[in-house]
């Protein structure tokens, strides 16, 4: 297969139209799921379809090292490659990792006014001027919602998508109307896409259920699944 | 004698550079009783650590070479090797690593995981080394054992856990409290020879306990009985102790001990876990290569009544010849023994043999396996593996990466000519990673390494070892050349100038080769080559891959592919073969579309996090590709990519960038093609370079 097919191909277009970052305002999206279902594993492939359509990625890590996450994008793209059969894979994914960036914080170090600070630098140096944010590790667990906007502001003026990861726990029952679960069920007005991760344990796969797309709330049905033992999004 | 096995110790001593591995080493030997007094690296006695050796060494503070030495601690023998902790000399961390059993990490409380133990980490997981972790420096400001345990966890990957608590930090440092024991631990005495176990201070007590818990959980996790005991109430010390060794052993664990070697604390307690938590050579699975079986992997036993298998790791040329360090892996070695060198296939004879303690030596008559010795006047190269004669084997080869930087040297005068090529020769067998060769175009000698200071440390020790004055040429990037797309070529040679001509003709294609260097592949069917002449088109091919015809590079990454031909019954000869071969190639060549390619480092910076913005910067000026940042606090690691051409003198840059106060480190991570218009700046440079010569 050729990159551009894998470009078509990619599940993941369902989720999001094929212009994303050309045109229209800047998105904002979350990936919600219980702890170790594979929310990295999404916002890596949201990453890797990014760079694949000749964008730029900045990858921001909060709590996890940069190897680890350097790893992340190794083994999806490798896994990917093998599954679909992928030409010049090698020169490809070394052409898409100059693409991307990744910033790791410890936890205690995060601040939005520090990623202000760093955006601010790559950008005015013209070291790397990004296409699109990705937030992993984000703790949401104490009222988000003001750090949320934040974020948003900051990347409305600078024209970039931005995705973030959320762990929902277990035991935490609180919802939102719309079915948005804690810690973000207050924040939930904040996103134009929201996907929130069930495991099935009789088909043992991982749906992915979208619960707002382009800014409205939806039915939350979906056929994208996880593949559990690869964590790639499947069309099924 | 029969040695007991189970009370060696083979241990290396890696870590970031001044993290104080020398320094740790002095106090090993002055407790061990081998030294009777401890000298300081940079000490004002002038004496330099009995490690570091080589003047070289003394003046810059800095170990280079890994001198072995041998030490007992309470009925243990451990041999330690010291092992450099820049990261330009790797091959010889790399090469010390494969002939330990284990290691102790040493890291600053201070600067934590640096990107140089992150590198020795990744190397100590490839050779499966056990690893006991050693927090140095607790007396400094800022020191900090909890978060520097974290970041073992975190960036190193290992399963870090604390037995120990310091007692006070910084300038209170005291002693230790030994989670085991649940006891104090001072360092008494002018130089803390005598320890003194005490009751933990009341204040600490509180923590000790919450401390123990969690090492209890972490450990528990390898002992079924200790796991039983700790639900039950009181685990023993013997029980908590063979768990630890189990983990550790399996290399699921790593036990965390601190102190500060400089203030002599917590040095004693980091030999008592050499003993009781490293492996003794019984412990480790060695493998080697049956030659005369296929290179199938036998495992050795270790046990001395075995026919004898050891590894030459390194030589050194001593005040009384040439020193050979051997790792004996199975079997016994006596004096006046005949070994066989399975490389060569030649024959030596055992004549001295001693147990080295760096500089100094002690005779010794014989060694049993698990031992690390040297050997007197045996002609040998690194890596290299001897046997006893009814065996054939070799222990497996060790990863050697190409060098990517080179540089001309021009003796001043004959003396120096003959000296140094002396010092070239004793270099190259030394250190495999360190080349050397004469460039027939300008007749000068070209020595090539793994980086600036790797070549300036050999410069100096020609100098002063060999007394060879040399001029220095300025550092070349050993660039290569690839073709990018398959070429047909069709080439016939001729040559008709009375005498007897020469004939040949050649046709196939060349193509890109994505793993090796060069392929030869004959697809000549009938004849129309003759079967004499295959190789020396071989031969041509290979003779075309010395000078690539776009910037005189040497050529890699191409597959030659023969199909089809023709020769003459009285004009055809193998020189004729060769040169249509060469022909060919460069026929193909041009039409493959030929690229330059460059030697890309992996560099991490390391500094304040102020200066992160200044550091990318300077990155991004020198064509490198950052692959991210990581910041923890006020210290951030930027990590790149950059292109070696590019580095020279980056020190200096970094330096004012940052006022001092950011250091950086490289490793070789690949070749990448040059972009364009520098390639185009490059290949015009060495035209004009060429004329110059010419003239």
């Amino acid at each position: 297969m050729l990159k551009e097919d894998l470009i078509k191909k990619n599940p993941l277009r369902l989720l999001s139209p094929a212009d994303q970052g050309k045109t229209g305002s800047p998105q904002m999206g979350l990936v919600m799921a219980r702890a170790g279902l594979g929310k990295t594993a999404i916002l890596v492939q949201i990453a890797l379809d990014t760079m694949l359509r000749g964008n730029k990625v900045l990858h921001v890590s909060i709590g996890q090292s940069l190897e680890k996450t350097k790893i992340w994008y190794d083994d999806i793209f490798r896994d990917i490659a093998k599954a679909e059969n992928l030409e010049r894979a090698a020169d490809i994914q070394d052409e898409l990792m100059s693409q991307r960036m990744i910033m790791t914080f410890n936890e205690e170090s995060f601040s939005v006014a520090k990623l202000r600070e760093r955006l601010k630098d790559l950008i005015d140096q013209h070291i790397f001027k990004p296409d699109c944010l990705l937030v992993d590790g984000f703790d949401c667990s104490a009222s988000p919602e003001k750090a949320l906007q934040e974020i948003r502001e900051l990347v409305q003026g600078m024209d970039i998508n931005v995705w973030f990861s959320a762990v929902c726990h277990r035991g935490d029952d609180r919802v939102s109307q719309a079915g948005v679960p804690a810690p973000c069920h207050e924040a939930d007005g904040l996103f134009d896409t929201i996907i929130l991760l069930k495991p099935d344990a009789e088909k043992n796969c991982v749906f992915l259920n979208i619960i707002k797309h382009g800014g409205k709330f939806s039915e939350g049905k979906t056929n994208l699944t996880l593949d559990p033992s690869t964590l790639l999004i499947l069309d099924k | 004698m029969q040695k007991d096995l189970t009370k060696v110790r083979n241990i290396g001593i890696s870590a970031h550079i001044d993290s104080g591995k020398t320094t740790l080493t002095e106090r090993i030997l002055y407790y061990t009783d081998r030294i009777h007094a401890i000298h300081e690296v940079r000490g004002k006695d002038g004496v330099g650590a009995k490690m570091d050796s080589m003047e070289l060494e003394k003046e810059r503070g800095i170990t280079i070479q890994s001198a072995a030495t041998y030490c007992s601690w309470q009925d243990h023998s451990i041999n330690i090797i010291d092992t450099p902790g820049h990261v330009d000399f790797t091959i010889e961390v790399e090469r010390a690593l494969r002939v330990l059993d284990g290691a102790v990490l040493i890291l600053c409380s201070v600067g934590g995981v640096q990107s140089q133990s992150i590198t020795v980490n990744r190397q100590m997981t490839r050779y499966k080394v056990p690893r006991v972790v050693f927090i140095n420096k607790c007396d400094r400001t800022g020191a900090n054992p909890a978060r520097v345990t974290k970041q073992v966890r975190d960036k190193l990957g290992l399963n870090a856990v604390m037995l120990q608590l310091p007692i006070g930090l910084e300038g209170d440092l005291e002693g230790v409290v030994d989670l085991v024991k649940m006891k104090a631990i001072y360092f008494d005495g002018d130089s803390g020879e005598k320890v003194r176990e005490a009751e933990i201070p009341a204040n600490m007590v509180e923590e000790a306990n919450a401390k123990r818990e969690e090492m209890l959980d972490a450990v528990s996790m390898f002992s079924d009985e200790l796991m039983e005991a700790v639900l039950e109430g009181e685990p023993t010390e013997k029980m908590i102790k063979e768990a630890v060794r189990k983990g550790t052993l399996a290399l699921d664990l790593a036990p965390v001990f601190m102190g500060s070697a400089y203030k002599n604390k917590g040095v004693q307690c980091l030999l008592d876990a050499i003993n009781l938590y490293m492996p003794s050579p019984m412990d480790i699975k060695n493998i080697a290569l049956d030659l005369k079986n296929g290179e199938q992997e036998i495992v050795l036993t270790s046990k001395p009544e075995d026919p004898l298998v050891c590894l030459a790791f390194k030589l050194e040329d001593g005040r009384y010849g040439q020193l050979t360090y051997i790792r004996n892996y199975q079997g016994y070695l006596k004096k006046g023994d005949t070994l066989i060198n399975s490389r060569t296939g030649k024959k030596v004879k055992v004549g001295r043999l001693v147990r080295m303690h760096a500089d100094e030596m002690e005779e010794i008559e014989e060694s049993a396996a698990g031992d690390i010795v040297a050997l007197f006047g045996i002609d040998c190269a690194s890596g290299d593996t001897f046997t006893s004669s009814d065996v054939s084997l070799s222990m497996s080869s060790m990863h050697v990466p190409n060098p990517v930087i080179s540089l001309a040297v021009i003796p001043v005068d004959n003396k120096a000519q003959v000296n140094m090529s002396k010092a070239l020769n004793r270099f190259t067998k030394e250190d495999p990673t360190f080349r050397t060769y004469v460039d027939h175009e300008t007749n000068e000698t070209i020595i090539s390494g793994m980086g600036e200071l790797h070549l300036d440390v050999y410069i100096e020790r020609m100098k002063r070892e060999y007394g060879a004055e040399v001029k220095v040429g300025a550092p070349q990037v050993a660039y290569r050349e690839t073709i990018t797309q398959r070429a047909e070529f069709n080439y016939a040679h001729k040559k008709q100038t009375g005498g007897s001509g020469q004939f040949g003709r050649v046709a196939g294609y060349i193509e890109p080769l994505a793993e090796g260097e060069y392929e030869f592949v004959d697809n000549i069917v009938g004849g129309s080559i003759p079967r004499e002449f295959i190789s020396s088109c071989d031969k041509g091919f290979q003779k075309s891959l010395e000078k690539g015809a776009l910037a005189e590079f040497p050529v890699s990454g191409v597959r030659c592919v023969i199909n089809d031909g023709a020769s003459h019954a009285v004009d055809s000869s193998d020189i004729a073969f060769q040169l249509a071969a060469i022909g060919a190639f460069k026929e193909g060549y041009k039409k493959a579309n030929p690229v330059l390619m460059e030697p890309i480092m992996k560099v991490a910076v390391e500094g304040p996090t102020e200066f992160q913005g200044s550091i990318m910067g300077s990155i991004n000026q020198r064509r490198g590709i950052i692959i991210g940042t990581l910041e923890e606090g006020d210290y951030t690691v930027v990590e790149a990519e950059v292109p070696l051409s590019e580095m020279f003198g980056y020190s200096t840059v970094l330096r004012s960038l940052t006022q001092g106060k950011a250091e950086f480190t490289m490793e070789f991570s690949d070749y990448k093609q040059v972009p364009k218009n520098v390639a185009e700046n490059l290949i015009e440079e060495l035209r004009k370079k060429k004329k110059e010569q010419g003239k």
